[in-house]
C-alpha cells in the first residue's frame, strides 16, 4: 500500500467517530427524558385515562422524529468501542458478538419502543385498549429488552478481562459485568406491575440507571485515553 | 486471495435491484402511496380489496429483503481497504446495514399481517399500516450514517491511489442529505414531508434508485482494481 506523503492527523477517523459518542448519548438522553417524558418511566399501573393522555402527547412525535434521524449514530458509537476490542489480544469472536448484539439492540431496544409511543401519538381515535397495548409494548421493549445487551456486555467485559495488551483497564471489565447483572435484574419487568421489580421500579430502573450512567461516562473517558495512547506504528495506516 | 468472491456477490445486486423494482411497481400500497389521512375503515377496506396483490408483494419482499446486503458487504470490504487508522467506519457501516435491513423486514411484516386476516378490527389493520409506514419511511438514521461513514473513509483515504474517487464521497453525502427528510414524516399527515409526500416518498425512492444504479459500477471498478491485493482483515 503506497501512502500519500502528507499525514497530519493519522487517527482522524477514530477521533471523528469518537466525537459523535457524547453527541449521540446527550441527544438520546434529551429525547427520552425531558422531550418525550418517557423516562423516568411512567407506572405500569397507570389508569386508562392517564395512558391515553400520555400516549397522545405531540412531544412523543418530535422525539420520534429526532431519534429516527439520529439513531444511526448508535452503530457508530459501538464501532468506536469495537476498534478498541480489536486491539486486544482476544479472539475476533468478542467483537463480532458485540457487533451482532448492537445490530439487534438498535431495533428492539431503541427504534421499536420509540415507534410504539410515536404510533400512539400519530393518530387520534384509537381505542384506549390499543393505546394501552402500545404503552406496555413500548415500555417492555425499552426496559425489558435484555438478551442482545447481555451478549454485548458479556463480550465487552470478558474481552477487557482476558486482554493482555492492557488496552482498557481491568476494573472496567469488572464494572461491565455489573451492566450484565442489571440486565438480569430487569427480567421481572415482564411480570411485575408494581413494586421494585416493575418497569419503573427501584431495582429494575433506578438501580440500573445508577450503574449505567456513570458506566457510560467512564467508558467514554477510558476509550478516549485508549485512542490517545495507541502508538502510531500500530495504526492500520502506519 | 483474489476478488472472485466479491465479484460474484456484487453481480447479485442487479437482479436484486430488478426484483425490488418489480415489487415496487406491483405493490398496491404504493400506487399511489396510501395517504396518512385515511380513516381506519378506509384502510381496512383497501387491504380487503387488494388482499392478494399485497400478500404477493409481501412474500416477494420477505424473500428479497436482504438481497442488497451483498452489495453493502462488498462496500464494507472496500471501505476497510481505504488507508485510515482503523476499521471504525467499516464496522459502523456493517451494523447500520444490519439494523436498516431489519427495519425494512418489519415494515414488510406489518403490511403482511394487515392483509393476512381481512375481517380483523379496522383499528388494528390501520395500526399495522401506520407501523409499516413508520418502519418503511422514518428510520433514515442508519442509511444516513452509513453513507456518511462511506464518505468519511473516502475523504480520509491516505493512499496515493485512492480506492474511490472523491466525487463518490460527495455523492454519498448528497444522498444522505436528500434521504434525511423522511425522519420528519411522523410529524405530518399532509404535504411534502408526510409519508406519501414528495420529499419523504418520491424523492427518497428516486434517490435510492439513483444511488444504487450509480454505486454499482463504482464498486465494481474498485473491486476490479483491487487485483490480488489482500483486503484489510476486519
Amino acid at each position: 500500500m503506497i501512502l500519500a506523503p502528507a499525514r497530519r492527523r493519522p487517527k482522524l477517523d477514530q477521533w471523528l467517530a469518537f466525537a459523535t459518542v457524547p453527541f449521540f448519548f446527550t441527544l438520546f438522553g434529551i429525547v427520552f427524558v425531558p422531550l418525550s417524558g418517557m423516562m423516568p418511566p411512567r407506572s405500569p399501573s397507570s389508569s386508562p385515562p392517564q395512558i391515553v393522555d400520555f400516549m397522545q402527547s405531540d412531544s412523543l412525535l418530535v422525539a420520534c422524529a429526532i431519534l429516527t434521524l439520529c439513531f444511526g449514530l448508535a452503530p457508530l458509537s459501538n464501532a468506536v468501542y469495537l476498534i478498541q476490542i480489536k486491539r486486544m489480544s482476544v479472539s475476533p469472536v468478542f467483537r463480532y458478538s458485540l457487533m451482532v448484539g448492537s445490530m439487534s439492540g438498535a431495533i428492539v431496544g431503541m427504534l421499536f419502543p420509540m415507534f410504539c409511543f410515536g404510533l400512539g401519538a400519530f393518530r387520534t381515535g384509537y381505542d384506549p385498549s390499543v393505546l394501552a397495548m402500545l404503552y406496555d409494548f413500548g415500555y417492555l421493549a425499552y426496559i425489558g429488552s435484555l438478551g442482545c445487551f447481555c451478549v454485548m456486555w458479556l463480550a465487552f467485559g470478558l474481552a477487557i478481562i482476558l486482554d493482555t495488551n492492557s488496552v482498557l483497564p481491568k476494573w472496567l471489565g469488572y464494572y461491565t459485568v455489573w451492566q450484565y447483572v442489571t440486565e438480569l435484574m430487569a427480567a421481572p419487568v415482564w411480570i411485575a406491575t408494581s413494586g421494585p421489580f416493575a418497569w419503573n421500579g427501584l431495582m429494575t430502573f433506578w438501580f440500573a440507571m445508577m450503574i449505567y450512567v456513570p458506566w457510560q461516562i467512564i467508558v467514554y473517558v477510558c476509550i478516549h485515553r485508549s485512542i490517545k495512547n495507541q502508538p502510531d506504528d500500530e495504526l492500520e495506516n502506519a | 486471495m483474489n476478488t472472485r468472491g466479491q465479484r460474484i456477490l456484487l453481480w447479485t445486486a442487479p437482479p436484486a435491484m430488478a426484483l425490488f423494482t418489480l415489487a415496487f411497481v406491483l405493490f398496491p400500497v404504493f400506487a399511489p402511496p396510501l395517504s396518512p389521512t385515511m380513516t381506519p375503515e378506509q384502510v381496512a377496506a383497501f387491504f380487503r380489496e387488494h388482499h392478494t396483490a399485497i400478500l404477493g408483494v409481501v412474500i416477494l419482499c420477505n424473500l428479497i429483503a436482504g438481497s442488497l446486503v451483498p452489495l453493502f458487504a462488498v462496500i464494507a470490504v472496500q471501505i476497510s481497504r481505504t488507508a485510515t487508522s482503523s476499521s471504525v467506519f467499516s464496522y459502523a457501516y456493517i451494523i447500520c446495514v444490519g439494523t436498516g435491513t431489519t427495519a425494512l423486514i418489519l415494515a414488510d411484516y406489518c403490511w403482511g399481517v394487515a392483509a393476512f386476516r381481512p375481517d380483523r378490527d379496522p383499528q388494528l389493520i390501520s395500526l399495522l399500516n401506520d407501523m409499516a409506514w413508520f418502519f418503511f419511511i422514518a428510520p433514515v438514521g442508519t442509511i444516513v450514517v452509513q453513507n456518511l461513514c462511506f464518505a468519511a473513509s473516502i475523504y480520509l483515504d491516505e493512499r496515493s491511489q485512492p480506492i474511490f474517487p472523491r466525487w463518490v464521497a460527495h455523492f454519498n453525502v448528497a444522498a444522505a442529505l436528500l434521504l434525511a427528510p423522511g425522519a420528519f414524516s411522523v410529524l405530518f399527515k399532509t404535504g411534502p414531508l408526510a409519508w406519501d409526500g414528495s420529499a419523504s416518498f418520491t424523492l427518497r425512492i428516486v434517490v435510492l434508485a439513483t444511488y444504487l444504479v450509480v454505486m454499482f459500477p463504482v464498486v465494481l471498478r474498485a473491486v476490479n482494481r483491487q487485483g490480488s491485493e489482500q483486503a484489510v482483515l476486519v
